[in-house]
This record gives structure tokens, C-alpha cells and sequence, in this order.
């Protein structure tokens, strides 16, 4: 089967308004005929619920949480990437699209990329009117600010805290709609299953969170915008609840999954503490403008930090990477404190960690100048590592933050089952094989408040007005007898580990072979173990309670039998990949220096997988969706 | 834009007229305390005080609407904010403690029901005790008027009744502390220093207002109160 | 590395909103002075299922005290004894050796309570759908530096916006009241000049539905404020009252 990513003709800066020249479309009046189900309520969600609304389609809209406001956009810190050029640094589109595909590492698609750096200011404009208050210069007019892999300033950020600014500019958007009967709003609903019927999405079964009922809700076209499965990781800095449920109930429906193994492990966390720990926090990487990385050059040096001279210090990243320093992409960041660390030279009681110090921003600046900046991260810190960081250096350590894989999808963001779109994170489509600090919140919106309204017309103008099957029709019913069926096995075998304990092992598997680095023989290794401990699970685990109740362990069961599946995939992605590209380090493939080699010759391609089954295995067919570069040229990503 | 009548029932509008009144009865407890304390001046002093206010008429009479419109209003306002919270909150913690810091729950914040009752009692018998007490009679300039100069330095004889004013007047304090403060937060004062400043006066407010009142009975009960505090 | 440390629970069971609460009790011997409160709780339910026993139903999402999922009345206190934290940032370095912990719902009308201590607060998405928000549809924005906005102002509406929703307001005030939630989006969005235009058709609507959800009236205790994990200052309320008198009489 040949992928067809739909790219349409034309000059690269032209794609987006040519394709929407010819898109056809729906009519205003007819557009209340035709139903929108979307899942999930973050930055992707919620905005195109709003938008679609607005547009006078009838939206259903869905969430996990008890209420949209909760997604987990919500706890994006940083920023979101515009090329404004307000700061007059020689910002354009062209140069935020270039370093989206540069920082990506050449995996991602080029019209997708420059569509998105194309309609990035848009969204600073939609966001200014619905009164999200961003940071703001003396004069009155908006300030920016820089991240990491850019040479430029271009992040638009309300303190830490940009992602629930965001978030609640989309959600107030969206309330406002459900007032008006736009949308009808279902909290604490979790999709269980896509219902496909003759060859096109119809429909999704439910689970009412609260009753525990399995519900029917049929539609035109069903929209996932259901976000990363970074939780196949156990600990990851995304929510307790945010899982992978959604997308892949839709990809053993037919849809294919995308890059599993693009997996972004963010620099700035705080380190593990013990085994209790239930997730990771991240410290958002705009601290990196000011803060130095270092560890001590010696190996073992126990002394206090601030009793170590500047000469003592190994300041890596900016030995490493003289022209970016501390603020190399992610990817690059990350690895390097794996190295430093593995060589021995790691800080705190695990050695699993190294020093983040505003010692010198703090004395150039002023403690002031600092507290406003980073104020709410350095509380943050201070509260959950018990130490004052304008006093110490943080301690910090990757962590799992982002996935760049996700639901296969086409120019128009729908997948190959006709009727069924992934936005948001849940789709693969813009990051490559690395994303861009400050670009999850751009892409999100992007999808959610101008791409997606404008696609989904052109799909649905071709669908028949008010066509309805029924929720009784067979494919609904085969649907929801699966959804009850799974909930009974799970509830039935009453096995003597805990849900927890078993999405804790599997975890640990992930993150130690399918983390930061991998090689063939460790990917091999994991996906044997994986598959002993799927099988474990699905005789001994216990899950407590009932199915018609409120039951919150009965929600993770269903959402870690599925991470079981994903994490066998994402392991076959990378054994596939035989090359590092991006956050994809192979250790075959990387120079003396430890510098990831990437083979375009082989490798410049989407590996998208075709769900078979399970059976002791996971059984999946790969497919390639071969990446054409027009515009421009391949380079090995170098940031020294 | 919204009505007159829905504006008042709103929560906004139901605190911001509790405020209101408070303030307007604030103002008649100190113009209260000052025509008392004309009870100190010339042995005549007190009653003609009262008898400029009888002469007033009708006029008296409007006054007196409008005080008692303004206290039961407050009163309603109150005990309907009280029986609300029941409503919104009908099952209690086990455990409940304030988290203090900017927290204005304190004795005077939380007992402002059980003051504000007590108030009222004390409201109703006071005027029972006075304004409908024994009517003694005195001339002044050539005139017959009311002794209530005479009725106020007996009953104030009586030990009971001084503990009682007493006790009434400390229990003002605390809900005139609370209340000043929030009548001008309720009218929309924002938190802050200033807000510091006006829990202060608040304090300062009470406490000096009701010594003033407190002194009387006291002073009363224990010189006998014939006789002029000032001399002339 | 510290020593384990022997803590009593006490926590509210309740199987639906129309069903009989009580407390159930337990003594975790293994707490950790770096654990969240939350992980605290995972623990809990972890020994609880090893028990066979059903475990204890609480609401959390993110444990980075953004989401507003978790909202726990510790001890009588939402979030617990410390300020300015959600408590899934609460850390159990707040607490020693042997000590007793009550954990409660958040207890309002307004909030049912779904099932232990997870209560339903839509009434606060309602107040918002009443009318918290700019009514901007998607593509008809100006450009974002036509309008200047004076950086304090604009400072200020964030300090407003900054609200995450938990409802440890409406748990911890006496009344059972939502204002400081409600003042707190009215005041960001009152701050703002995008916000102009609808200001009194907003805080009427929104103040109206605040008592259609069936809460209690302010009275001006401030313990919102004292409970808030994002600190929103009472200010909120008190623009809240001028809009809306404003509103009467404009």
C-alpha cells in the first residue's frame, strides 16, 4: 500500500493558500447537518471544537478529566513559537520553518512544517483577542523571548505558565459554544473504540467515567486529539492520566501508528527521588537562557557545589557547542547529560543528575531581574526538592516529555480511515524526529483553530447530508460488546500484582532500552521481556471495584493493556531504524564523539505500521511514506 | 442591564447593601455616643438633648423608619447569608481549621451571627427599657419634658443592668471590628496595605467607639452620675 | 537517605453521592519525606489492593499543581497546612514521625460527591459558559500589537488568570462561596482591554449563576485567599462588586 500524504502542488510558500483555494466546502447552512466528535479537550481539542462550532458544525466533544479546563496542554510552561520578528533579530517564516525541520532532524514533512510556521502567527493573534495575557514590554506591546535550537527570539510566553494561559483562552473559546449549543460537552468520558463502518469513521463507544456506562455516539467524522503516550514510560512529566487509549484503539481499528519510536526526552527535570515516585517534573527549558550546566570535572567530587571554583567545572554544552551553548536543541542537551553521566561525572545521591546554576545570570542581572523571570519554576523547585536554587545550583536529569510519533496522518490531518482525524500531539506529523522547545504549543493550536476547520470541510462536502446508520447498526454493537468484553477480562482475573506494579516494570523496560540510547541487541532484549510481562499481565493482574461505578484503577488497567502493545511497537520501530536521527540515538550509529549519524540515503522515511493482531507477538506490517525534500537541503544537524 | 430588584437579591448586591447599612448604622452609633454623652454636661444638658429630638415631630418619626429600615435590613441581609451557607454546605468537615496567612477568620469574622443576634435582643429591650421606660417628667425652659436623664442615672443603678450593657457593648466591638473592615471591602476596596491600614482603624474605630459607650454605664454605676462632669 | 515514617490516616469512603459517608482508618509505616502527598496516597492504595481491599477514590492528573485536579481537605485544610501548594505539591517533609492526617472532600452543595473523596465540579464550568470568556470567533483577530496594553495592567490579569480551577476556595470558605473563582475570571478579563466590551453583560451572568449552582454568599473571611495554591488575592471579589455595580448602573 503507498502512503499518499496528500502534499498539494506549488511553491513551498504557497501549498497551504493554493490547497485552500481548492478545498471544497461546506456550505453555512448545511454545516449544522453534519456532526464533529473530538476527542480530547487540550491546545488541539478544545480549539477546534471552539473554531468548528463557531463555523456552525454540531460538535460532541469528549475528555477523561472532569472538565476540559484540565488537559494536559494545560501544564505546558515555556512558550509558543510565532515569526513575529517583533524583536527585529531577522525572524521570518521561512527561518522558523527551517529550524522546525532542521531541529526535527529532516523527519518531518516540508509543506506540513512551513504551514505551521505559516499560520503560528495567526495564533499570537487569536490568542491576544481572547485575552491571554502575555508578557508584555514597558511599551505595551508583546515581548519574546529565546529557546532552545533557534538563533532568534521568538517565543511568546506568559510566565511559566503558557500552556494553561493557552489552554484556557481555547477552553473559555469552547465553553462560550457549549453555551450556545455548538458543542455538547462530555466530561469524564474516555473513548474505548472508533466504530468504522464500510471503510469510514461513524463513531467512537464511550465509557462514562462516573456510571461506568458503555455509551454510543455517532457521527460524520471523529477528530482524536488525545495527546502523547510519553506514559508508556511510567515516569514521564506528563499527567497521571494521559495514555495512549484513543489512538491506539484507532490503530487496531485499521489506523496506522507513526514514528513510535520518536520519543522526546526533555533535559531540565527533576531527578528521581525513589520508587514511590508517581511522575517527573519538568523545569521548563527557557531556563537555559540564563542557567549554566555544568558537573564537576573530577569523578566523585563530593563538595558542596558553590565550594567548587569555576576552574573545577565542566560547563559541557558550551565546551561542546561553542555558537549555541546551553541552548542546543533538546535532544542534544539531553544526550550529553546521559554521557556526563555515564562517564561518571554525575551530581546528588543517584549520580543521575547534573547542576543547572544561575550563580552568574543572578550576579549580571540581579536576583530581581531573575525571580521575575523564572519566579514560579524556582518555587517549584525549591518546594519539591527542599533546596533553594538562588542559593544552589539545580540539580536536573532528563525525562520523558514528548512524542513526536503518533497516528499517521495526510496533509488534511486525517489518518487512512477515512472520517478519522489525529491532531495535536496524537498525530506524527510536524516535529521530525526531534521537537523544538515552544513548538507543542504551536502545533496544537495550529491543527486546532485553522487547519483542521479548514480540512475537515473538504472531507465532509463529500459525505451525504444527515446520513445516519443508527447506534444499533452491527459495527456499534460490535464495538461496544469489545469495549464491555476487555473491562470484563480485566475485572475477572483478579491476579495478585497491581496495575501499578506492572505499568511500573514495564516502564523501567522502556526507559532503560528504549530511552535515551538503544541498540539492536537491548531493543531485541526488551521486546522478549515486554512480551513475558504482557502475558503476566493479562493472568495475574488485579484490578479492584466494579465496572458501574466510579473506578479509576479499572481506567489505567485498559490504559496500560495498551501500552503493553505500544511499547512492543515502539521497540520494533527503533530496531528498524538503523540509523540516530533526532531524539533516536542508535549507538551503532553515532561518530567517536558521540554525535548521532543520520542515513538519509535509507532512513528518509515515515515508518508507518499497520496493526495484524497480537498473539504472544504483536504482529504489525510496516508501510513507507517516503520524505521529499524540494526546498531544502539535508545537512547533518551540527550545532558547535 | 439588570434590574433593581435582581441586583439586590444578587450575592453581589446582597453584600454590598450589608456594607451599606452597616456603615449607615456605624454612623448613627457615633452620633449616638455623642448625644449621650451629653449626660456628663450640665444637670439639664442630657434632657434637653432628648427634647430637641422629640420637638422634631414628624420629622422623628421618618428618622426613626429609616434607622430601623436599615438596621432590619442589615439583620435580614445577615441572618439570610447565615442560613444560606446551610444550604450551600449542608454537610460539614469533621475537622476545620483556618490556614491563617491572609485569612481574615478570626472570633469577630465567625461569631458575627451570634453578635449580630445578640445586637438585636439588646437592640429590642433597650428601647423597651428606655424609649418606652418609666416617663418621668421635668421642666426645661419652662416647658414639661421627659426626665429620661433620671430613668438613665436609676436604671444604671442596677448591678444587672450594667453587666449586661457591659457585656453587649465588649461583643459590638468584635462585630464592629469585622464589620468595618468589610463594609469597605465589600464596597470594593482591594487587599492589600491599605487593607492593613483599614483593619487597623477598624480596631481603633470599635474599641474607642464602645469604651465610649461602655463609660457611661460605669461611671454611672459606681459616682451615683449626679452631678456634672464638667465644671462650669 | 532519610527514615521511613509512620503515618495515621483517616479518610473519608463514600460509594455514591445519595450514599452514607464515614471514615475508614490506616497506619502507612513506609512514608518518605520526599513523596508527594498524592504518592502518599498511592501507597495507600497500593497496600490497600494487596489486601483485596477497594481502594480510595481521589481526583489528580498532572501532580505539578497546574491541572486543578486534586483537591483534598487535609486536616481541615484545603491543600493542606502549606501556602500557596496544591496539594500534589504538598510534600511529606510538612509532616512528622506519628503524625494523624484527616482527609475530607472539599463539602459543598455545589460539588456532589461522586464517589470518596472525587466530588463533581461542573458548577464551575457552568459559571464560565455563563459567560467567562471574549467573544472572538477563530480568524477574526487583529493583529496582537494593535492594541498596547499597559504591562502593569496586563501583569495584573495574569496574577487573575493564573486560577487553576480546584475549587479550594469554595471548600475552604465558611459560606460555601465561589466568588473568589468567579471574581477571578472576571477580573482578568476586566484588566484587559479585549475584555471591554462584554464586561457587564459578564459579571452579571456569571454572578447569577453562581447562586443558580447553589452557592453561599462571601462574607468576606478571605480564607479563599489563604487556601488559593495560586495565591489569587480577594482584589478578585472586590472587582468583581465594582463591575457589577457598574453594571447597574450603566
Amino acid at each position: 500500500m503507498k502512503l499518499d500524504g496528500q502534499i498539494p502542488d506549488g511553491p513551498l510558500e504557497q501549498k497551504w493558500s493554493l490547497h485552500k483555494k481548492n478545498m471544497k466546502l461546506v456550505a453555512p447552512n448545511n454545516r449544522r447537518k453534519y456532526e464533529i466528535i473530538i476527542v480530547g479537550t487540550g491546545l488541539a481539542g478544545g480549539a477546534a471544537a471552539a473554531s468548528l462550532a463557531e463555523m456552525g458544525y454540531k460538535v460532541k466533544s469528549f475528555c477523561i478529566q472532569d472538565s476540559a479546563r484540565r488537559a494536559h496542554s494545560i501544564a505546558a510552561q515555556g512558550g509558543i513559537n510565532a515569526a513575529k520578528n517583533y524583536p527585529n533579530d531577522g525572524d521570518s517564516v521561512w527561518r522558523l520553518f527551517y529550524d522546525t525541520i532542521k531541529g526535527g532532524d529532516y523527519r518531518s514533512r516540508e509543506a506540513n512544517v512551513y504551514r505551521l510556521a505559516e499560520v503560528a502567527n495567526n495564533i499570537i493573534d487569536q490568542a491576544v483577542a481572547q485575552g491571554v495575557p502575555f508578557a508584555r514590554e514597558y511599551s505595551g506591546l508583546l515581548d519574546n523571548r529565546s529557546f532552545g535550537g533557534a538563533q532568534v527570539s521568538r517565543t511568546f510566553y506568559a510566565r511559566g505558565q503558557t500552556g494553561q494561559q493557552l489552554l484556557l483562552g481555547a477552553y473559555q473559546a469552547m465553553m462560550r459554544q457549549v453555551q450556545e449549543g455548538g458543542v455538547e460537552y462530555f466530561p469524564r468520558h474516555e473513548m474505548l473504540e472508533v466504530v468504522i463502518i464500510d471503510g469510514k469513521a461513524r463513531g467512537i463507544i464511550t465509557r462514562d467515567l462516573v456510571s461506568g456506562e458503555i455509551v454510543r455516539h455517532e457521527a460524520d467524522a471523529v477528530v482524536l486529539a488525545t495527546g502523547g503516550y510519553g506514559n508508556v514510560f511510567y515516569l514521564s512529566t506528563n499527567a497521571k492520566n494521559s495514555n495512549v487509549t484513543a489512538a491506539w484503539r484507532a490503530h487496531k481499528k485499521g489506523a496506522f501508528f507513526a514514528n513510535p519510536c520518536y520519543v522526546q526526552v526533555h533535559p531540565t527535570c527533576i531527578p528521581v527521588s525513589g520508587d514511590y515516585q508517581s511522575k517527573l517534573t519538568l523545569m521548563s527549558e527557557s531556563l537555559r537562557n540564563d542557567g549554566r550546566v555544568w558537573v564537576p570535572k573530577k569523578k566523585g567530587d563530593d563538595r558542596h557545589p558553590n565550594d567548587i571554583p569555576d576552574e573545577e567545572r565542566y560547563y559541557y554544552l558550551e565546551e561542546r557547542y561553542p555558537s549555541f551553548g546551553n541552548l542546543v536543541p533538546r535532544d542534544v542537551a539531553s544526550r550529553n547529560a546521559k554521557l556526563v553521566c555515564d562517564d561518571g561525572l554525575g551530581v546528588g545521591d543517584t549520580g543521575l543528575a547534573v547542576y543547572l546554576d544561575f550563580r552568574d545570570a543572578i550576579k549580571r542581572y540581579g536576583l530581581e531581574t531573575i525571580s521575575a523571570k523564572y519566579g514560579n519554576l524556582f518555587d517549584m523547585y525549591h518546594n519539591i526538592a527542599g533546596e533553594n536554587p538562588y542559593e544552589q545550583p539545580m540539580k536536573i536529569y532528563p525525562a520523558v516529555h514528548y512524542t513526536m510519533g503518533g497516528l499517521w496522518v495526510d496533509y488534511n490531518l486525517m489518518t487512512n480511515v477515512p472520517g478519522l482525524f489525529a491532531t495535536g500531539e496524537a498525530n506524527f506529523s510536524d516535529h521530525g524526529a526531534n521537537r523544538l522547545g515552544a513548538s507543542a504549543l504551536m502545533q496544537g493550536l495550529s491543527d486546532g483553530y485553522f487547519v483542521l476547520p479548514a480540512t475537515i470541510g473538504n472531507y465532509l462536502a463529500d459525505e451525504e447530508i444527515g446520513k445516519r446508520y443508527g447506534t444499533d447498526h452491527k459495527e456499534f454493537e460490535k464495538a461496544a460488546a469489545e469495549a464491555q468484553a476487555q473491562i470484563d477480562k480485566l475485572l475477572s482475573i483478579k491476579g495478585k500484582r497491581t496495575i501499578v506494579d506492572f505499568h511500573r516494570t514495564l516502564g523501567k523496560i522502556v526507559w532503560d532500552n528504549i530511552g535515551i540510547a538503544r541498540n539492536a541487541e537491548d531493543l531485541k532484549k526488551a521486546i522478549k521481556e515486554i512480551q513475558e510481562l504482557r502475558e503476566e499481565f493479562w493472568s495475574n493482574v488485579y484490578v479492584p471495584g466494579e465496572k458501574n461505578n466510579y473506578n479509576k484503577y479499572l481506567e489505567f488497567a485498559g490504559r496500560v493493556a495498551d501500552f503493553f502493545e505500544l511499547a512492543e511497537l515502539m521497540a520494533k520501530d527503533a530496531l528498524d531504524r538503523q540509523e540516530s536521527c533526532g531524539c533516536h540515538l542508535r549507538e551503532e550509529y553515532q561518530s567517536e564523539e558521540g554525535e548521532a549519524i543520520r542515513n538519509d540515503e535509507d532512513f528518509s522515511y515515515v515508518a508507518a505500521w499497520e496493526y495484524q493482531g497480537v498473539n504472544g507477538e504483536l504482529k504489525e506490517q510496516l508501510h513507507k511514506e517516503n520524505l521529499e525534500f524540494e526546498f531544502v537541503e539535508l545537512k547533518q544537524r551540527s550545532y558547535k | 442591564m439588570p434590574s433593581i430588584k435582581q441586583a439586590l437579591s444578587s450575592q453581589v448586591g446582597r453584600k454590598i447593601m450589608t456594607g451599606i447599612t452597616g456603615i449607615g448604622l456605624m454612623f448613627f452609633l457615633i452620633g449616638h455616643l455623642a448625644g449621650n454623652l451629653s449626660i456628663f454636661g450640665t444637670a439639664d444638658a442630657f434632657n434637653i438633648y432628648t427634647k430637641t429630638l422629640m420637638d422634631l415631630g414628624p420629622l422623628l418619626y421618618v428618622i426613626e423608619a429609616g434607622l430601623a429600615f436599615f438596621f432590619l435590613y442589615h439583620t435580614v441581609l445577615g441572618v439570610s447569608i447565615w442560613l444560606g451557607r446551610r444550604k450551600a454546605r449542608p454537610e460539614g468537615y469533621n475537622t476545620y481549621k483556618s490556614k491563617g496567612g491572609p485569612s481574615h477568620q478570626n472570633l469577630a469574622s465567625r461569631s458575627m451571627i451570634i453578635s449580630g443576634s445578640i445586637i438585636f435582643i439588646f437592640l429590642v429591650l433597650h428601647i423597651i427599657h428606655f424609649k418606652f421606660g418609666a416617663d418621668y417628667t421635668t421642666m426645661i425652659d419652662g416647658e414639661q419634658a421627659r426626665d429620661l436623664r433620671r430613668l438613665v442615672l436609676e436604671e444604671f443603678q442596677k448591678t444587672w443592668v450594667v453587666i449586661g450593657y457591659v457585656f453587649v457593648l465588649l461583643l459590638a466591638v468584635l462585630h464592629l471590628a469585622h464589620g468595618f473592615w468589610s463594609a469597605f471591602t465589600s464596597l470594593g476596596m482591594k487587599h492589600g496595605e491599605t487593607s492593613k491600614k483599614i483593619q487597623v482603624t477598624a480596631y481603633a474605630f470599635s474599641i474607642i467607639l464602645m469604651l465610649g459607650f461602655i463609660f457611661i454605664p460605669l461611671y454611672i454605676y459606681f459616682t451615683g452620675g449626679e452631678g456634672s462632669l464638667i465644671s462650669y | 537517605m532519610s527514615k521511613d515514617m509512620t503515618i495515621h490516616l483517616k479518610y473519608w469512603k463514600q460509594a455514591g453521592p445519595d450514599a452514607q459517608g464515614y471514615f475508614e482508618e490506616k497506619t502507612l509505616n513506609t512514608v518518605n519525606e520526599h513523596m508527594s502527598f498524592l504518592e502518599m496516597l498511592d501507597v495507600l492504595n497500593e497496600e490497600l489492593q494487596l489486601e483485596g481491599k477497594d481502594p480510595v477514590e481521589f481526583d489528580y492528573d498532572c501532580r505539578e499543581g497546574i491541572c486543578g485536579s486534586c483537591n483534598l481537605v487535609i486536616n481541615g485544610q484545603a491543600h493542606g497546612p502549606k501556602e500557596k501548594v496544591a496539594c500534589c505539591q504538598l510534600h511529606m517533609r510538612n509532616y512528622k514521625d506519628g503524625d494523624h492526617i484527616t482527609i475530607e472532600p472539599p463539602k459543598a452543595g455545589a460539588f456532589p460527591i461522586i464517589k470518596d473523596l472525587v466530588v463533581d465540579r461542573s458548577a464551575f464550568d457552568r459559571i464560565i459558559e455563563a459567560g467567562g470568556y471574549v467573544s472572538v470567533k477563530t480568524g477574526s483577530a487583529q493583529e496582537a500589537n494593535s492594541i498596547p496594553i499597559e504591562k502593569e495592567h496586563s501583569d495584573l490579569a495574569f496574577d487573575y488568570a493564573t486560577c487553576i480551577g480546584c475549587g479550594a476556595c469554595v471548600a475552604a470558605c465558611p459560606n460555601a462561596s465561589a466568588s473568589l473563582f468567579t471574581g477571578a475570571k472576571i477580573a482578568h478579563l476586566g484588566k484587559l482591554p479585549q475584555g471591554e466590551l462584554e464586561r457587564s453583560k459578564r459579571v452579571v451572568a456569571m454572578v447569577d449563576q453562581m447562586k443558580e449552582e447553589g452557592f453561599g454568599d462571601c462574607s468576606n473571611f478571605a480564607e479563599c485567599e489563604a487556601v488559593c495554591p495560586v495565591g489569587i488575592s480577594i482584589s478578585a471579589i472586590a472587582e468583581m462588586r465594582k463591575d457589577y455595580v457598574k453594571a447597574v448602573f450603566s
